[in-house]
């Protein structure tokens, strides 16, 4: 392939003290792709993302994000690099409306967060850019309602609104499904693949159904080193991963 | 500058800084292991202090104020966190804050209608009154030594409490973490209760000791409280070992610089200039101190393992 | 359960709170007419010290309430605002502006190097380090003998432009039309998109950074503002007292300050003015009831202080302005504070 990777991890290594929660990984996420990191608890799936996200530092190794190297940039300076992110707990501003939190992702976005005289929550231009962002997970009906009052699962939308509020080149995604009950999850899984094509993303996923569904690639991660990586088809025949990880599934 | 003068200087930095100690090492555990913002622990030197000069004038006996007034301290600390504190474990902060000020208050002014506004002297009974030869030809008063012989046996026993007993390891591991110690089948209400009744009593006795050294009168507490708070805040909440350690380098910091610094700065300066700062930067040297701490090392020198 | 800790930016800085808030504001404009009527000018004194602290309060509440910073030594930005009065008419600089942009200057080149240190720290430490850096200058001024030490120095009334403020009335109007102005401005600051973005802080800081902003740097700026606020309540405080020493700045000046945001309601607009009137009614109101009650205690007045604040912190929701929200206003028909 001759197109460029969105992301390119360079032999990323992590230790906590004794234990290596990333060892000599590299991976690359090409556009548009959903790229699916699987692996059992404690693989170091979200100690990854951390370090890609900029939260946790690797002690050696690269992060480049469109070629641009970001090792030892702040977390604020990768999201306008062009990352975002959804966590794996909701992360969203609970004491304000769905709309509210558009509006700051707006602003935020907009790099217009340092005024200080217009009321920011009747101004039409952030409202229109706000609805916006909360009509790609379908939530703007849901504008006025206070994020404390949602429902989890459209919690979760939200979160998703407001990573991608930025329209990021690369949107990290830690277990999106989450606490999820059916119904959110076939919501989320469709939402998620509409954004197929216009995104990378790195999705960290349990539920499984969905990562086949949704996965163009799968990198399957046991103790901190990449065990095998391909497509579905590939990873689900083979078998090194059954017994490492799809074997010990409960 | 004599050597005397610095010896008798350094002795009374560690009897400063182990009557800090006792103030502090409650405080750590209440602010490190229930998360509590407790500014009334001042009030609990005070009550300490009026205990034991109130016992000691009505019976005649240093001792027997001394006696009585331990447990009734711990008695007080008790009854307060049963009605009043409990209720504000789950507060934030800023509440916390303003209920343990209005708690000050309450216990400020409260002396001064029991006992009124004027201090308190305490003699000391003769046995305790005389002086020590620390060094040939340098005497040194025989409370103040006891002070630190008292406080050092008391960090001992502390020390050895919470590193050596079950109750201490459930103290340690709440420091660490409240849900794992209820996991572990501890009474957290009861921990939580005896730390703060042991917290206020060692605070109590901190005032005992203080009494027959300076004026007991409403108030008294509050100037210790904040130099325990910033004891505290260097030695790391939640740890007993940085308190220990904090509050003798801020007994001796300050001390000593007291008395020292200006002389010091004279070295530098023109003397003029230096009895104008010397005074002003001696007493501002422990909160420099401790924002030098903070700056580079955010949860201070022995922060308890989280 | 924490009733106080709900997000009272949001569900009060509404309408109501604004409309409040210039209620209050302009009660204290046609107050000294009232004194006048029933020739009670002492009461013209009680109504400033109330405006100044309130100021005072307001600065604070940026930081506190919309924040969530819990800052215990905004007391200093009160007392630095005085003393700039203080020394510099003790170097002769006589006019009251340039007191005022002095006081201002220096709050906020102090407020950007306390805040930038202190602000390294969170929960417990942040609220330790900002008392002691307060204590450090308080500790400062009882030193310096030079401008009084402890016993503090004394000031003229301040030379305004065409103002004389030894004339009646004169320094109340300046006062009501600096607390004008900081309502004004805290009015906007508040719905604006930093304050948003601060109240968003205060909310979610971990979300706030993941939308690429820098937390600190909103932080700093709101930290700096309110230090500017209480510098400027400080000195026009100086004016008022004719006279300014470290009590000024003593640590539990800081707790007052923090005790008229929480009565009045956290993170409201007219909160802090109206726990100002409140706070210092109380003061005054207090003693006389203890006093006739019983009489040799008036002074003592305190011991019933205390204990009402516990009650405030337990049984208190949203501090005053929240009762009058939720309890007096649905009886007058007049609604809930609408969510703007």
């Amino acid at each position: 392939m001759m197109t460029n990777p969105v992301l390119e991890l360079r032999d990323i290594t992590k230790s906590f003290g004794a234990l290596t929660a990333t060892n000599n990984l590299s991976l690359t996420v090409m556009p548009g792709e959903i790229h699916a990191l699987i692996g059992p608890n404690g693989a170091g799936k979200t100690t990854l993302i951390q370090q890609i996200y900029g939260a946790l530092k690797p002690d050696s190794g690269q992060v480049l994000l469109n070629g641009r190297d970001l090792t030892g940039l702040s977390v604020p300076a990768r999201i306008r690099a062009g990352i975002g992110r959804s966590f794996q707990i909701s992360n969203v501003l609970m004491d304000f409306t769905v709309l509210q939190n558009g509006i700051i992702a707006e602003h935020a976005r907009l790099g217009q967060s340092f005024r200080f005289l217009q009321p920011a929550f009747s101004n039409p231009q952030l409202i229109d850019g706000a609805i916006a962002i909360l009509d790609r997970v379908g939530l703007s009906s849901r504008a006025d309602t206070m994020v404390s009052d949602l429902a989890h699962g459209e919690r979760r939308m939200l979160e998703l609104a407001l990573a991608m509020a930025a329209s990021p080149s690369l949107l990290l995604l830690d277990e999106p499904m989450a606490g999820a009950g059916p119904d959110d999850g076939q919501r989320m899984t469709e939402i998620i693949d509409g954004l197929r094509g216009d995104v990378a993303i790195l999705l960290i996923e349990h539920d499984m159904d969905a990562v086949f569904r949704l996965a163009d690639r799968l990198t399957v991660l046991v103790e901190g080193s990449v065990i095998a990586a391909g497509t579905v088809d590939e990873i689900s025949t083979n078998q090194a991963v059954k017994t490492a990880y799809l074997g010990d599934e409960d | 500058m004599t050597l005397t003068l610095i010896l008798e200087q350094t002795f009374n930095g560690l009897q400063a800084g182990v009557t800090l100690f006792l103030v502090a090492a409650g405080l750590t555990l209440i602010l490190g292991i229930m998360d509590f913002v407790f500014l009334a622990h001042g009030a609990q030197v005070m009550i300490g202090a009026y205990a034991a000069a109130a016992i000691t004038q009505a019976t005649g006996n240093f001792f027997v104020g001394l006696g009585l007034a331990i447990p009734l301290t711990f008695a007080s600390g008790y009854l307060l966190e049963l009605l009043i504190i409990r209720h504000l474990y789950r507060r934030d902060h800023m509440e916390q804050v303003l209920a343990t000020f209005g708690l000050i208050l309450f216990f400020n002014e409260a002396i001064r209608i029991g006992f009124g506004p004027a201090a308190i002297y305490s003699d000391l009974p003769p046995s305790l009154s005389g002086f020590v030869e620390i060094l040939p030809d340098t005497p040194y008063p025989a409370f103040r030594l006891g002070v630190i012989g008292v406080g050092l046996i008391i960090a001992l026993g502390i020390h050895l409490f919470v590193s050596k007993t079950r109750v201490g390891a459930m103290v340690r591991a709440g420091a660490n973490n409240p849900e794992m110690t209820a996991a572990l089948g501890v009474n957290i209400k009861i921990l939580f209760r005896l730390i703060f009744a042991t917290g206020a009593c060692l605070a109590g006795v901190a005032g005992m000791m203080l009494g027959p050294l300076t004026a007991v009168q409403s108030g008294m507490g509050e100037p210790l409280l904040i130099l325990s708070l910033v004891v505290i805040i260097i030695g790391g909440i939640g740890s007993v070992r940085g308190a220990f350690v904090a509050a003798i380098i801020i007994g001796l910091v300050d001390t000593l610089g007291r008395v020292f610094l200006p002389s010091i700065l004279r070295l530098f300066v023109e003397q003029a200039a230096a009895d104008g700062a010397g005074p002003a930067l001696a007493s501002m040297l422990i909160y420099i101190l401790m924002a030098v701490v903070l700056i580079f090392r955010p949860t201070g020198l022995f922060p308890a393992k989280g | 359960m924490t009733g106080l800790l709900k997000f009272f930016g949001l569900v009060h800085a509404g309408i109501s709170d604004n409309k409040f808030l210039w209620l209050l504001i302009a009660g204290f404009a046609v107050f000294p007419i009232v004194t006048q009527l029933v020739d009670l000018p002492f009461w013209n004194d009680v109504a400033m010290r109330i405006m100044l602290l309130g100021m005072a309060a307001m600065g604070l509440n940026l930081v506190l309430g919309y924040g969530g910073m819990v800052s215990f030594g905004h007391a200093a930005f009160i007392g630095i605002g005085a003393y700039c009065v203080g020394i510099g008419q003790y170097y002769g600089l006589m006019n009251g502006w340039a007191h005022i942009l002095l006081s201002v200057a220096v709050c906020a080149s102090l407020g950007l190097v306390i805040g930038y240190l202190a602000l390294r720290t969170t929960g417990i430490y942040f609220i330790m380090i900002t008392l002691a850096f307060a204590q450090m200058l308080f500790f400062l001024f009882v030193s310096l003998e030079q401008f009084g030490g402890d016993d503090g120095m004394s000031i003229d009334r301040a030379e305004f432009l065409l103002i004389d403020l030894y004339e009646p009335l004169r320094l109340y109007f300046l006062i009501w039309v600096m607390l004008a102005i900081v309502a004004l401005l805290l009015m906007f600051i508040v719905r604006s998109r930093f304050g948003v973005t601060l109240r968003a802080i205060k909310s979610n800081e971990s979300r706030v950074e993941a939308m690429g902003l820098v937390p600190l740097h909103f932080k700093i700026t709101g930290y700096v503002i309110s230090a500017v606020i209480c510098g400027l309540a400080g000195s026009l405080f100086a004016s008022w007292q004719e006279y300014v020493s470290p009590d000024i700045m003593h640590w539990t000046r800081s707790g007052e300050l923090m005790i008229i945001i929480i009565l009045g309601g956290l993170g409201t607009l007219a909160g802090p003015l109206l726990g100002a009137i409140v706070f210092l009614l109380l003061e005054e109101f207090l003693p006389l009831m203890l006093g006739a009650l019983v009489p040799a205690y008036a002074e003592n007045w305190m011991v019933l202080f205390g204990p009402l604040l516990i009650m405030v912190v337990l049984f208190g929701r949203g501090g005053l302005v929240g009762l009058i929200d939720s309890k007096i206003l649905p009886h007058l028909g007049l609604g809930k504070t609408a969510v703007k």
